[in-house]
């Protein structure tokens, strides 16, 4: 057998075709690559909770959208833990998608995205006048610019055993956060079910939080953007909680991440807890049992008022590096326009921000086949009065977003319910965090 | 083709150009480096220049939305250092780092001691110990979340089923702060474990059998033999194996990002995930560049310590 013997010469002349084919190999062997494209339109957006949602948006909407208007459409969807980190990276290499879809107001990204007063100018003629929650969590008054878009928000209703509260004399549910307070505390020590509200550094505590202060009067900010946190109404909320815990809690609640709770009820562990749809959508195509027993209340009374939150802000953003910002800014228009459809895809965990473009949402409430009863949705039929944002009564701003992202309310609200601080220590720790976080923002002039 | 047509093939004249590359590959003192430079290319561009890119927001005022930003000296750092927030997480950090490396390094140790005798389904162990290391972080630190879960935890289920404890007395690993830390030092343990023993696997095979037997002819006890001779001779490598896993653990945020996200109460934020909460949660990039590379010139003074040290009393 001849040998055939491989000298260094050789074989680097080998290896460096080798790459050298691996690197433009593509662009030679696949023509479509190198050639002249239509018109396209990228868009990134989460995993929606509902899956038949990306279904509709993806397969079908896109498709005929993109037929509709020579474009090309293209829909990327990531986990919305990558939502920050991705919008991030869009920033710093000044490229990525022509729409990006964040899960909450992004005031932070302002100076980065297009304005798009004249997408709500243009639907207004068409539609009439969006919600307050969708202005206040997409425009700065100090700039007076709409450094967002919002089509939709998701309500965030409490879900309760029925069972459980029915047996404590409130077969209807709680109505007030009192009616929490004791009838969760009868029915752990009757049936071993706590209320499930989280306390943990994660979002749905983030939202149950903040409804609590808000129906106890207390605010991060008041509605011209200053710090009003240092309050007597926030020392109470913080006193509510920690007897709210200590009565009708475990230590279960400080180890949640978001999906904590959705779990804990469907596995028929807790009596209450504060979510979007999510819960009940998935009993019911899982277990039909719970799902009978699982039912749905709106905001809570407070000392001060029933106000609850959104669970999810759609906020699209279109950046000013866009390579195709008219298209998007259309499709951004052509699909609220018609948002029944993207309301009936998912199955009413989006509710428009434009409330004339579902004009028969009531009646889709209370009439919904897959739901036990068939009129269990019907109590989201005001949710837009009783929704606000995050930074109520002031718009969703830069300090804001920062205060709930690092989750400074979630650990003063956990400090004070777990013994780890006072309420009062709790509170005072949180103020001096927001203050610098309020200073530090008005500085760079985006508050 | 004959043999003899390959070759002189091979040794057919070249042209300029290929002389000239042939001039540069035959010579090891620009081979040895042209060799080694896509791995350098590689850690300067995936590792060095976000680096230096993070040391160089931390001086400024940067946001995660901005592209403008103006220098702003130490007022990053000077700003964090006062925070409670901050100083917990800087204590945290340091008993995570210094928790699971006292672990790693005693258990790695063990472990190497044990791999170097002979037994059957020793190939076995050595695969289930690698294992950790195989499997993507990420992975691992979910299947750890669902194993230390409030509802779903494996070991609870078991305590349970074994009747030591009962359905209302569930530990809740991740919710109390002592058992928190201790869930992601163990965790953290269990990931940087395969690779603390197989450098001192290496470290121990690389001992001359001469010395153990010397040792052995002069009747030295199985401690003494431990403690005088072999752990002396695998200090230089113990010391790198502590250097990787101290650099890992202060710097690492996948563990605890996905077990408590800092929680309960902050008593698990770390110096890591603080900055990624303030930097790209809370938009403050610079801020969060700040916290991130805080402890950098401490790091590299025990670095630079432990590789000083490593090199003095290395002996073999």
């Amino acid at each position: 057998m001849a040998e055939q013997r491989v000298n260094r010469r050789q074989f680097i002349k080998a290896t460096g075709a080798g790459a050298l084919a691996t690197g433009i190999g593509a662009n030679i062997i696949v023509p479509g690559r190198a050639r002249a494209a239509k018109k396209t339109l990228k868009i990134l957006q989460w995993v929606h909770f509902v899956p038949p949602y990306d279904e509709w948006f993806n397969k079908k909407l896109a498709k005929e959208w993109g037929e509709k208007n020579d474009t090309e459409v293209i829909v990327d969807n990531i986990g919305i833990a990558g939502i920050n980190p991705r919008a991030t990276a869009e920033v710093s290499a000044q490229k990525g998608h022509d729409l990006f879809l964040f899960n909450w107001p992004p005031p932070s990204f302002e100076e980065q995205t297009v304005d798009m007063k004249d997408v709500y100018q243009e639907l207004e003629k068409k539609v009439g006048k969006p919600i307050d929650l969708c202005v206040k969590s997409t425009y700065n008054p100090k700039t007076k610019k709409y450094y967002a878009f919002s089509p939709s928000f998701t309500p965030d209703p409490v879900n309760y055993r029925q069972d459980l509260f029915g047996q404590v004399g409130l077969p209807n549910g709680p109505k007030t956060w009192d009616e929490v307070r004791t009838a969760g505390a009868k029915i752990k020590k009757q049936f071993g079910n706590p209320v499930g509200i989280g306390l943990a550094n994660e979002i749905d505590t983030a939202m149950a939080m903040r409804t609590i202060m808000y129906a106890h009067g207390a605010h991060e900010q008041d509605s011209a953007g200053n710090l009003t946190l240092n309050s007597k109404e926030t020392l109470e909320s913080i006193k509510f909680v920690k007897a709210l815990f200590q009565e009708t809690m475990t230590d279960e609640v400080f180890t949640w991440d978001a999906s904590s709770n959705n779990r804990a009820m469907l596995a028929g562990k807790i009596s209450v807890a504060l979510n979007a749809i999510s819960i009940t959508r998935v009993a019911e195509k899982e277990n039909p049992d719970i799902s009978k027993k699982i039912q749905l209340t709106k905001a809570l009374r407070g000392p001060v008022r029933a106000i609850g939150l959104e669970h999810v802000m759609q906020c699209y953003v279109v950046w000013k590096f866009a390579e195709n910002i008219e298209g998007a800014k259309k499709f951004l228009i052509d699909y609220t326009t018609n948002f029944r459809q993207a309301y009936v895809a998912g199955e009413f965990y989006d509710f428009p921000c434009w409330p004339k473009t579902v004009p028969d949402a009531s009646k889709l409430l209370a009439n919904d086949p897959k739901a036990h009863p068939a009129d269990k949705y019907k109590v989201l039929d005001d949710a837009l009065n009783w929704a606000t944002n995050v930074g109520y009564p002031g718009y969703a701003n830069a300090a804001i977003d920062e205060i709930y992202g690092t989750w400074v309310l979630n650990v003063m609200f956990a400090k004070a319910a777990s013994g780890a601080a006072t309420p009062e220590d709790a509170l005072k720790e949180a103020d001096a965090q927001c203050r610098r976080i309020f200073a530090k923002w008005k500085e760079k002039g985006m508050v | 083709m004959s043999d003899d047509t390959v070759r002189s093939e091979a040794h057919a004249p070249a042209p300029a150009r290929t002389r000239r590359l042939a001039f540069l590959i035959d010579r090891p003192q620009w081979l040895g480096p042209v060799m080694i430079a896509p791995a350098v290319i590689y850690i300067a561009l995936v590792v060095g220049l976000p680096f230096l890119l993070a040391l160089y927001y931390s001086f400024t005022n940067i946001t995660a939305g901005s592209r403008t930003l103006e220098f702003v000296g130490l007022r990053n750092f000077i700003g964090i250092i006062d925070t409670p927030k901050f100083q917990t997480a800087l204590r945290n950090t340091f008993v995570f780092a210094l928790g699971s490396q006292v672990l790693v390094i005693v258990l790695a140790t063990v472990l190497a001691l044990a791999l170097m005798k002979d037994f059957r389904g020793k190939w076995l162990v050595r695969l289930l110990i690698l294992l950790p290391w195989v499997a993507p972080m990420s992975l691992g630190s979910i299947g750890w979340l669902w194993i230390l879960d409030s509802i779903y935890s494996i070991i609870n289920w078991t305590l349970q089923a074994a009747g030591l404890i009962t359905a209302d007395n569930w530990p809740m690993y991740l919710g109390k702060p002592y058992l928190a830390m201790m869930s992601v030092i163990g965790v953290h343990v269990w990931r940087l474990l395969p690779l603390a023993t197989v450098i001192l696997l290496a470290g121990l095979t690389s001992i001359p059998q001469e010395i153990h037997d010397a040792a052995q002819v002069d009747g030295a006890s199985a401690w003494r033999h431990l403690f005088q001779i072999t752990l002396p001779l695998v200090r230089p490598i113990m010391l790198v194996a502590t250097l990787f896993g101290l650099v890992f653990a202060f710097t690492d945020m996948i563990v605890i990002f996905v077990l408590t996200r800092g929680g309960p109460y902050d008593t698990t934020q770390v110096l890591s995930t603080l900055a990624f909460f303030t930097g790209i949660q809370g938009g403050d990039l610079a801020e969060g560049a700040a916290i991130a590379v805080f402890l950098f010139p401490m790091l590299l003074a025990v670095a630079i310590v432990f590789l000083r040290v490593a090199r003095r009393t290395e002996v073999i």
